[in-house]
């Protein structure tokens, strides 16, 4: 059994703003870990670069802080080298909907079993403060300062086109909720992908936990079930109230699965001291 | 009476999608078979149909590297390859051609002294049923006019054909069988080739199959790759090859997720690379500065075409060479590696994949399309290859390990390194400056002591393994330089050179990074005059030579026609050089 103790960085300083949405998300985390079992040399998390990108130096679990937008590439990697790994990635809206948004696109149809969570403050922090892709029309923003001219992504419709095969909405005020959707999410064998509402308490003075707890409702006091990808594209495009939970889930073979070279063992652990490529060679004569 | 040849050149040319280049290839390893030594290469446009195609293959009774010599047998498979070829052919020349262009041609012919050879390609072929057969029945009639052996041709047929349909091999047969019986009964028989055992552990290879080949010897578990010329046949390759090796072959979204795929492989314990052209490359600067700053062992093959941008996609050039030494930001070592041939493709290959695990840092493997798509009769020997992997922790090194710290400070700049699944091993690898652990760290001590740590790993690598090679008298006063896919050219002027008594010292310079100081300072020291060989326009490496070595080599020879050295001009000048003394 794990314990939240031995997930605890002590040496680490937390960097986020004090009311900063990632603390729980960071929480949240670390509680599905837990609430999964997850051993924590068995788990790496995998993160791109933002405010939200920080998450691996705070969790004592494996880590890679890959580049800006590259997560899901550099995540997919260690599955395919390692698919008996847990792997959790972690990134911003900008990392995973602006940069890396053709990353988002591909492993959610390739179906990678990973869990992907997007700290979505529809806004640039690390940065100081531009417009995301995910940032509303008309805001203002240190870069579009006479207001987001594009229409926002919207990442429950994209990742259900992409093909992905379990789709959560969270948000960070809501830590219990964001949690559970966490472990669903780690426990669904296929790529699980869960976009959270995180408010920026710096730079998005309009998207705020406030905003949020006046607008969200959870799909599973409805009687909503996540089984139809066209209802689920009708929920996904509600605006005036905010559902969250989850949206849409199928079972698919994963990638991995679909491999026979992984069939036996993860490669790492398959021996290469001794590969004889004689038969090959012998096609060249 | 037909002419004993110890060396021939046959050149197909034709229209793309004629199936030309098999013809070509299935001539090339017929040479193979019957004991000779084989070159060849192949020259198309980037285009899937029209446009023309030539394949030219030499074979000699001794050891060759490059095309040498003017064409002896020109099959050609349309009329514009007479015409577009027909300077190139030798005193005594064959032509293999379309008989229903008889007419045609024939005036052409009579000027010059040519022996000319209709044979009813499309005519036999149509009644076989595909002009496809067209390629057979002239492979057939080249082999009879050299009084070759159709049991060795139909043993490759039956090889390359073994997967197809029955009736499709029958009719590859039939086709060449048709176009040897047929020279037979119509023509005599211009030359003649000696037909000797073949060598053991001889093998007909390109550059990227070399590559492939080593890479699969050293362990490689995963391929990510975007598909671009001249570096596609390795990702062709590798999938092709994917399961009976047990390894995963991943064509990702773009170049930019191809190498971190290969760096989270990495980080995960695999042997993992990637391939691609200039352009994919330069999608891959960032994350190679990640792998040097993460420490991430991993190996890039960068197949040259000729750019910039989009540039000649299925042209040569050797003029990456500067960018892959510097591509991207900040200082990170990296090893650099230009092989010459398929030999040393295959060897410096497998070398390269011990040298980035022992120093924990990206390798790039710089080939270009002359070497990577053109055959070579090579040596290759498995026996002595052993798989080291530096300070990769097992399981039970580190089932004991106690505050492990994946970038501690060391003598060497090496740090021990675990992998995720193994206890006691856990840590951040990260794209940010970092302190022993892992950790971020903006501390101006730190970051000294951690470029300095990264920076001493280099000198790690046995300096005997990126030694530059040398050919002929070290007291020649001559020095002739260059790097990469040159040095088959070069051996082959060195041969007309050496005949006609004119000694040259000639050194191949294998590896960029780490660069031989030493001991290329020393060899342009000791010539009177020196000269480098380049496929770019700015001399690339005789800038970098200079900035190493402070010692400005004084002639040059640049190519940046898009296409490879040819001997006679590198002999000529040399000869300029040598006679100017
Ligand atoms: C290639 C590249 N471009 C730009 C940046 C600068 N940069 C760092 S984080 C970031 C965006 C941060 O926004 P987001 O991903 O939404 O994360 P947040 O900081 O809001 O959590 C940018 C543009 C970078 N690190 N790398």
């Amino acid at each position: 059994m794990v314990e939240l103790s031995q997930l605890h960085e002590p040496t680490h300083t937390i960097t986020w703003c004090p009311g900063c949405g990632n603390f729980s998300i960071l929480a949240a985390l670390k509680k599905a870990i837990v609430d999964c079992n997850l051993e924590p040399h068995n788990t790496v998390i995998v993160s791109g670069i933002g405010c939200g990108g920080k998450i691996p130096h705070f969790i004592k679990t494996y880590g890679f802080e890959s580049l800006h937008g590259r997560a899901l590439a550099a995540a997919s990697g260690i599955k395919l080298a390692n698919h008996k790994l847990e792997v959790i990635v972690v990134g911003g809206d900008g990392d995973g909907y602006g940069i890396g948004a053709n990353h988002f696109i591909h492993a959610s149809r390739r179906n990678y079993d990973m869990t992907y969570i997007v700290q979505n403050n529809q806004i640039y922090g690390l940065t100081t403060g531009q417009a995301s892709p995910t940032s509303e029309k008309s805001m203002k923003t240190k870069s579009t300062p006479f207001g987001v001219i594009e229409q926002p992504i919207n990442p429950i419709a994209l990742a259900l086109a992409a093909g992905a095969t379990f789709i959560a909405r969270g948000f960070s005020g809501d830590l219990t909720h964001l949690s559970n959707l966490i472990s669903q999410g780690i426990k669904h064998k296929g790529f699980a992908f869960i976009d959270v509402f995180q408010p920026c308490v710096i730079w998005n003075h309009i998207n705020t936990f406030e905003y949020f707890r006046k607008k969200c409702y959870k799909l599973e006091q409805t009687d909503y079930k996540p089984n139809d990808k066209f209802e689920a594209f009708r929920k996904a495009f509600e605006t005036d109230k905010l559902p969250i939970g989850v949206f849409y889930q199928e079972q698919r073979p994963t990638y991995e699965d679909e491999l026979p070279q992984l069939s036996t063992s993860p490669l790492v652990k398959q021996p290469i001291d001794n590969i004889d490529i004689q038969k090959t060679l012998e096609k060249y004569l | 009476m037909s002419t004993k040849l110890e060396n021939i050149v046959v050149k197909f040319g034709g229209e793309a999608g004629e199936g030309l280049m098999t013809a070509g290839f299935i001539a090339a390893k017929y040479f193979q078979r019957t004991g000779l030594f084989v070159f060849a290469e192949n020259d198309y446009p980037s285009l899937i149909r029209g446009g023309h195609n030539t394949f030219t293959v030499r074979a000699n009774t001794e050891k060759i590297y490059a095309l040498d010599g003017k064409v002896d047998i020109l099959i050609a498979l349309d009329k514009r390859s007479v015409l577009e070829h027909i300077n190139e052919l030798s005193a005594n020349s064959v032509v293999i051609f379309d008989k229903k262009l008889e007419g045609e041609l024939s005036q052409i012919f009579t000027n010059k002294n040519i022996y000319p050879v209709p044979v009813p390609l499309t005519q036999h072929s149509a009644e076989l049923g595909d002009l496809i057969y067209s390629n057979q029945i002239a492979i057939g009639s080249l082999i009879g006019l050299i009084g070759g052996k159709l049991e060795i041709l139909s043993t490759i047929l039956k090889e390359k054909f073994s997967s197809k349909k029955e009736e499709i091999l029958e009719k590859n047969l039939a086709a060449a069988t048709f176009g040897y019986d047929f020279v037979k009964m119509h023509f005599k028989e211009p030359f003649e080739l000696p037909i000797k055992e073949q060598k053991k552990n001889y093998y007909l290879l390109d550059g990227n199959d070399a590559v492939c080949l080593a890479s699969i010897k050293a362990g490689v578990k995963l391929v990510a790759e975007y598909p671009m010329s001249p570096s596609s046949s390795i990702l062709h390759w590798m999938a092709a090859h994917s399961q009976d090796y047990g390894i995963v072959v991943k064509q990702t979204e773009d170049e930019i997720a191809a190498i971190n795929y290969v760096l989270g492989a990495a980080y995960a314990g695999v042997r993992a690379m990637t391939a691609t052209s200039g352009g994919g490359f330069s999608l891959m600067t960032e994350a190679l500065g990640n792998a040097g700053l993460a420490e991430i062992p991993c190996v890039i093959v960068e197949v040259q075409r000729a750019g910039p941008s989009t540039g000649l996609p299925t042209y040569t050039d050797q003029a990456d060479l500067l960018f892959v030494i510097n591509a991207s930001q900040g200082e990170f070592p990296r090893i650099v590696c230009m092989p010459g041939d398929p030999a040393e493709a295959f060897y410096e290959t497998f070398n390269v994949w011990n040298m980035a695990e022992l120093v924990q840092t990206p390798a790039i493997i710089l080939l270009d399309k002359y070497l990577g798509e053109s055959f070579q009769t090579v040596e290759i020997k498995t026996d002595n290859l052993v798989v080291k992997r530096g300070l990769l922790q097992t399981d039970q090194e580190m089932e004991n390990a106690k505050q492990f710290l994946r970038h501690k400070i060391t003598p060497s700049g090496i740090s021990p390194r675990s992998i995720p699944g193994q206890k006691n091993g856990l840590y951040v690898a990260s794209s940010y400056e970092h302190d022993e652990s892992g950790y971020s760290s903006e501390d101006p001590l730190n970051r000294v002591m951690q470029i300095d740590k990264r920076a001493r790993k280099l000198s790690a690598i046995n300096p005997q393994l990126y030694q530059p090679v040398f050919f002929g008298p070290a007291t020649a006063p001559l020095l002739v330089v260059s790097w990469g896919s040159s040095k088959g050219v070069i051996l082959e002027a060195l041969k007309h050179l050496n005949r006609q008594n004119i000694p040259i010292r000639y050194m191949h310079i294998k590896y960029a990074i780490p660069f031989a100081t030493d001991t290329v300072k020393e060899a342009l020291v000791s010539a009177s005059k020196s000269i480098i060989f380049e496929g770019n326009s700015t001399a690339q490496m005789r800038s970098y030579i200079r900035q190493k070595t402070g010692i400005l080599i004084e002639n040059v020879c640049l190519k940046y026609d898009a296409r490879p050295f040819q001997v006679e001009q590198v002999v000529n000048e040399i000869k300029k050089l040598y006679q100017s003394q």
